[in-house]
């Protein structure tokens, strides 16, 4: 039970202040990406008009996000949104996955990946948001339906990057902690891998896929 | 009257044990009772096949009964256990077992009573595909009965965790907080995954070709319903398991107690939530299956928009443990 | 023991912060979910105005959510401020 909370920390003093990093995140996440270059790498490897296995899978997976993201952002935007929204959903699922193999662990467990892939995507949607509209029509948004609204729609602009990525935290640190105190109350070895088939596997592609769409949903509401 | 720790002992086991089996025998008694009535609703639509009803409303009264049995297992615990001596913490604790199991028996056991009837509908409406709906059934309340088997797993940790280390002042807030989260969090969840089980047994009767797809949107609905359970389960671990300094005030312990109260009222609503937004996802999969991907997906999107009360309460939770 | 006035007004601030949250969930939760299971049925009625509707859908989620957002105005304040 001591593995609770402990993490590795290393903390760089620097003017004053302390930046503190966590090592196993940072590693974790550097497996992730490894993973997703080699994918890459092997769907690109040999490119050819009659796609082999890899190529198919890589093609099926940007198609349907593709296809994702002109449902909501029409047509004309998905040239450049598409490739942040596969990436994003590549991204996260791995990392959702990766507490199933012994001795890693999901990097979204920390609360600082969510959080920063949160804080990216509402950037991304007000700068958006800003481009498509101009800066005056983006801020008289916030003074609607009356002008002293306006902290209150700018709280509700902020609890959004809160409430995704506390959703994806909340569910990936909860699925483990739910596997952790199972397998040390029963033993059995029936139990953990089922545990870890439906909280890593399923409820990690279910949320990484939320939290995709999510993004997506922010622009398209920032954009039209 | 003396009260040495004993008798708080006691009568915190009493009391607990008490109010986990009155609220656990609510849920399951009306889960099982709408199962019984839309039972008899079936026979009189298609008495040539009573047999077949009657027996699948027993197997959907069963499992809608475990939330309740779960129950009757913690307070039996509670009346019987000889607890070690641990400090008037240890009271607290056995209290909020009581309280955790009690309240979160309650939705799984009104859930599961949905899937159950709407079987024995489905069955009067297609007795041939009864072995598929049964199945279906039971997926779908197997499931339905996870946040029953969360606050479980609460309620054991409260009743045989050591707390004889962690000072009363601040304790009694955490132990009754942690036991509050999981257990109210947990009726939104179990309500919630019943609505959807409950539309899918009735689309599958409908529709029976479109049973895969029914099922899969059902589970995914589900699994999204939970994660108001998982919340609560999640804030009732920090409560358990971090260790708070000894005070002399009450305001910290109010403030863990009320960490619990936030996370388990603010997880009801979107519980049910979510699992209304299945219900409508998973109905009409069952109509239009062309349409499955279109309406899994929106699903998702309402069920993560509803969801984002539940989590502003976590984030409250979580400052009233963490920071103040 | 003897309890503190300042020690009861913070105790009472926390314990409205929770309650406030706490109920004020429940509300936008259920409604939102009303939104979703409608705008699921809608899709499934008209599924060529997916897009549409799932914009309808998000306006009016965000509309009921602004009272979910009021609770955790006041809880917030209610913990900091107060």
């Amino acid at each position: 039970m001591e593995e609770l909370g402990k993490i590795h920390q290393l903390i760089i003093p620097l003017g004053g202040h302390a930046i503190t990093l966590n090592l196993e995140v940072i590693l974790m996440t550097w497996i992730v990406i490894g993973f997703l270059c080699l994918f890459g790498r092997l769907t690109t490897r040999r490119r050819h008009i009659f796609p082999r296995s890899f190529q198919i899978a890589g093609e099926l997976f940007v198609s349907v996000f593709y296809k994702l993201t002109g449902d909501a952002l029409g047509e004309e935007h998905v040239e450049k949104y598409g490739p942040l929204i596969c990436a994003l959903f590549m991204f996260l699922m791995l990392s959702n996955w990766l507490g199933i193999l012994p001795h890693l662990e999901e990097p979204t467990k920390d609360l600082n990946t969510p959080f920063a892939l949160g804080l990216m995507g509402f950037v991304i949607a007000h700068w958006a948001g800003i481009r498509s509209k101009g800066f005056k029509a983006y801020a008289k948004e916030y003074f609607q339906p009356m002008f002293f609204m306006m902290p209150l729609n700018l709280i509700g602009e902020l609890a959004k990057v809160v409430s995704i990525s506390f959703r994806l935290f909340g569910n990936i640190m909860g699925g483990s902690i739910i596997i952790l105190v199972v397998s040390h109350l029963t033993y059995s070895v029936l139990l953990p891998p089922l545990l870890n088939a439906f909280f890593g596997l399923f409820v990690g592609t279910i949320q990484a896929f939320v939290f995709t769409m999510l993004t997506v949903v922010y622009i398209s509401v920032q954009v039209q | 009257m003396d009260m040495n720790i004993l008798t708080a002992m006691k009568i915190a086991a009493f009391a607990g044990g008490g109010f986990a089996m009155g609220m656990g025998a609510i849920g399951a008694a009306i889960g099982e009772g709408y199962t019984a009535a839309r039972a008899n609703l079936a026979v009189s639509r298609n008495p040539k096949i009573s047999g077949d009803i009657f027996k699948n409303m027993l197997v959907g009264q069963a499992v809608a009964e475990s939330a309740s049995i779960f129950a009757l297992v913690i307070a039996i615990l509670l009346l019987f256990l000889e607890m070690p001596s641990g400090g008037y913490i240890q009271a607290a604790s056995l209290l909020g077992a009581g309280l955790c199991m009690g309240l979160g028996a309650l939705g799984s056991g009104i859930g599961s009573g949905f899937p159950a009837a709407e079987t024995c509908m489905g069955i009067a409406r297609q007795p041939m595909v009864s072995a598929r709906l049964t199945t279906n059934m039971l997926i779908g309340s197997a499931v339905c009965q996870t946040p029953a088997i969360l606050s479980m797993v609460v309620s054991l940790l409260l009743l045989f965790m050591q707390f004889e280390n962690i000072p009363f002042q601040p304790g009694w807030g955490a132990v009754i907080g942690a036991g509050l989260s999981t257990g109210l969090a947990a009726i939104g969840s179990g309500y919630g995954g019943g609505l959807a089980a409950g539309a899918s047994c009735e689309g599958v009767a409908r529709n029976p070709n479109t049973a895969g797809n029914v099922t899969t949107t059902m589970l995914v609905g589900q699994a999204v319903a939970q994660t108001a359970s998982i919340f609560g389960l999640l804030v009732s671990f920090i409560l358990i398991f971090k260790s708070f300094p000894e005070t002399r005030a009450l305001s910290p312990a109010i403030a863990l107690l009320s960490a619990g109260l936030c996370m388990g009222f603010g997880g009801i609503g979107p519980g049910i939530g979510n699992g209304q937004a299945a219900q409508g996802a998973v109905r009409w999969v069952a109509r239009n299956v062309h349409h499955a991907t279109d309406l899994m997906r929106i699903m998702l999107v309402g069920q993560a928009v509803s969801q984002s009360t539940a989590i502003y309460a976590m984030v409250v939770s979580l400052v009233l443990i963490f920071v103040v | 023991m003897a309890i503190e006035g300042a020690d009861l007004v913070k105790a009472a601030a926390f314990l409205g912060a929770g309650i406030s949250m706490g109920l004020g969930a429940i509300g936008p939760g259920v409604g939102e979910g009303m939104v979703a299971a409608k705008a699921c049925e809608a899709i499934g009625r008209n599924p060529k105005e997916a897009g549409l509707l799932t914009r309808t859908m998000l306006v009016g989620q965000a509309v009921s959510e602004s009272t979910g957002i009021y609770s955790l105005v006041i809880a917030l304040l209610l913990l900091f401020v107060v």
